[in-house]
């Protein structure tokens, strides 16, 4: 039986310095490279509270266009009236709801990475779990504001709410509608509870190493946490069950949203396939943007190349490529299953997808999803590369919004009336769409200043679990369960 | 009856920290006298406690259930309330109603874990309790109440096991 000796371990600090292969595997794995916690505290309370003035000047370009285009532009469209964006017959649906199921889509990022990679245990996601669960809460802020620009009259918004009118009449909670509001609410609650609780023990680090105001707000935040046995016990016990949980209500959420679509009786849209399909999609969108966040951050954030390193961008790319391809599987068992059958109106909805006026928009759809992550994410260099796994994630999702803008507004120019088929114009659809993207990149830039990005516990949880020991001539690394 | 004393000894790391609580145990503590607050989630195990209770599971399940009820309510109790046929759909489709029931009970479920960790660590409160900040920066700190005539045997012991530091237990405010 071969000899299987602990080399080091990290958390004990005790390294064979010489060793080049042990030096490699530190400089490669953030669990492998531990630091003392009040060091890694430190990194990320100064990450948190150095502000340079080109993220000022950002932040200040930001709010500018968020009181402009979202703020200024909807207060005018509640004045004037919906007529004032560009919807009209036979397009009732257009881009509001497009963004709508873009940012639902990108708030699918933040749970299936955090969830999915904690049941898992899958030990890369340690270090930004908490940067792609801030997506998932400001991706379905934006989508909830693009439902309320769809609305138009959005001061009877509440007639949505679960509850009987004057006449005793309920809402039909039968009704495809009626199921987005309980899912969406349903995922914006749970995401932002899963985005606090692990969030509460760094919360009470902040508390402990903060001054005036910023002190005050900790320690409000941080509810008198002090890390005993029984809140931690509490603590893991809810992650536990919120990791298991919150899955089938993301799937939940974006198939719900896919049969707001599927269940009427129209060409392209009257699918079985669509809801794991939108799932998918969501995915394939998310992943996305949490690489590209992920590159901002470490690029622009102080320390951030300690805590968030190319193993991470590695890891994603994999994902990524997965994700990609099993988004064409979909995509072409939709294509195929509507081309295959033969009804003239999806065969003319097909054909104007490809060869209409905006037809690049389906080739820009399948070269940005399909072609260029799989010419490029094979390849382990491109994969660890911030910068070129940035440029494929914004591909990824410039290609995602258009697939959902192909979806709604072009696949509802052509239906069973010819005589009603008509193009497209969005009017205020535009700036409000740019104010949301503004809006959510404000509160994503106020939030890397408020609470810490990196959750140190969980990282230094990690950093405990791991070893490196020898199996005959090999330095393996070993992952201890320590849950 | 002996005074009682509360104290708080910090060490560096889990090992030592573990072998203190056994250390305190033979000095005649009661599991239920001694209390570790860390950092970073150090299990039972790792320190040879006693399990901890939790009543979140079982306010999760209680939440499941009553999520499920409101699904029941809202799915075949409205309809029942004000009926409406609508496009000579049944009034109480199966279906769609799987729909209703399962986001209520998963909304009902992870609101319940939610305030489930609030009510077991009686969240939020903001009163003086004993802690140190360098609990935060990685250090381990036992959380201890003795008899005053123990109380020197069982800090000889803890700073020959190498505790930092052993004070009395302040409450202050966090």
């Amino acid at each position: 039986m071969s000899e299987q000796k602990t080399l080091y371990s990290p958390s004990s600090s005790v390294a064979h310095s010489g060793d080049d292969e042990l030096e490699h595997l530190r400089r490669e794995h953030l669990m492998l490279d531990p630091r003392p916690r009040g060091e890694m505290n430190a990194m990320v309370m100064e990450a948190m509270l150095t502000t340079s003035w080109k993220f000022k000047l950002v932040f200040a370009f930001m709010a500018l266009v968020v009181i402009v285009c979202l703020f200024g532009v909807w207060g005018y469209l509640i004045a004037e009236g919906i007529g004032v964006a560009g919807l009209t017959n036979p397009v009732y649906w257009g881009i509001f709801l497009v963004n709508t199921v873009f940012w639902i889509g990108i708030s699918h990022a933040g749970t299936f990475v955090s969830a999915l990679l904690r049941v898992f245990k899958a030990e890369f996601r340690r270090p930004f779990t908490r940067a792609a669960e801030l997506l998932t809460t400001f991706g379905l802020v934006q989508a909830g504001l693009s439902i309320f620009f769809h609305m138009g009259r959005v001061w009877v918004s509440y007639w949505l709410f679960p509850y009987p009118n004057e006449r005793q009449l309920w809402p039909n909670f039968h009704s495809a509608l009626s199921w987005d509001f309980l899912a969406i609410n349903t995922y914006l609650l749970a995401s932002t509870m899963y985005l606090f609780l692990p969030l509460i023990p760094d919360l009470a680090m902040a508390r402990d190493r903060s001054t005036g105001w910023r002190k005050v707000f900790y320690r409000i935040l941080s509810l008198g946490f002090r890390g005993t046995e029984g809140e931690w016990t509490h603590l893991r016990i809810a992650m536990n069950i919120f990791a298991f949980a919150i899955l089938p209500v993301m799937f939940s959420v974006h198939t719900i949203v896919s049969w707001d679509f599927a269940t009427a009786m129209r060409p392209g849209w009257n699918s079985t396939i669509f809801g794991p399909y939108f799932v998918i999609g969501a995915l394939q969108s998310g992943l996305a943007a949490v690489a590209m966040v992920l590159v901002i951050v470490r690029s622009t954030m102080k320390h951030m190349t300690y805590f968030i390193r190319e193993e991470v961008f590695d890891a994603l790319g994999k994902l990524m490529l997965v994700i990609s391809m099993a988004w064409a599987y979909f995509f072409f068992n939709d294509y195929m299953v509507q081309w295959y059958g033969g009804d003239q109106f999806t065969e003319k909805l097909l054909h104007f997808h490809e060869a209409g006026p905006l037809g690049w928009m389906w080739f820009a759809m399948l070269i940005f999803n399909v072609a260029i992550p799989w010419l490029t994410l094979w390849n382990r260099k491109i994969r660890r590369n911030p910068w070129a796994l940035f440029a494929i994630g914004l591909g990824v999702n410039v290609a995602m919004w258009l697939e959902r803008y192909i979806i709604i507004p072009l696949s509802l120019t052509i239906n069973f009336m010819p005589f009603t088929w008509r193009m497209y114009v969005p009017g205020v659809e535009v700036p409000l769409g740019i104010g949301t993207l503004a809006f959510f990149i404000l509160l994503y830039m106020a939030a890397s200043k408020l609470i810490p990005l990196v959750p140190v516990w969980e990282v230094q949880e990690g950093q405990l679990a791991h070893t490196v020991r020898r199996v005959g001539k090999e330095v393996v690394v070993s992952v201890a369960e320590m849950e | 009856m002996s005074e009682i004393v509360s104290l708080l000894a910090v060490f560096p790391d889990i090992d030592p920290a573990a072998q203190a609580v056994d250390e305190l145990r033979r000095c005649g503590l009661e599991d239920g006298d001694i209390n570790v607050i860390s950092g970073i989630p150090v299990t039972e195990a790792m320190l040879g406690r006693p399990r901890q209770w939790s009543n979140v599971p079982r306010l999760a399940l209680g939440g499941a259930v009553a999520g499920f009820l409101i699904g029941m309510f809202f799915a075949f109790g409205t309809p029942t309330l004000y009926p409406i046929y609508v496009g000579g759909q049944p009034l109480y489709p199966g279906a769609p109603s799987v729909v209703v029931l399962f986001e209520m009970t998963m909304l009902g479920m992870l609101v319940a874990t939610f305030l489930g960790v609030f009510l077991d660590s009686r969240f939020p409160s903001y009163r003086p309790k004993e802690y140190v900040p360098q609990i935060s920066d990685g250090k381990v700190a036992i959380l201890f109440r003795c008899p005053i005539e123990k109380q020197e045997r069982a800090i000889q012991a803890l700073f020959a096991l190498g505790a930092e530091s052993i004070q009395p237990a302040e409450a202050q405010v966090l």
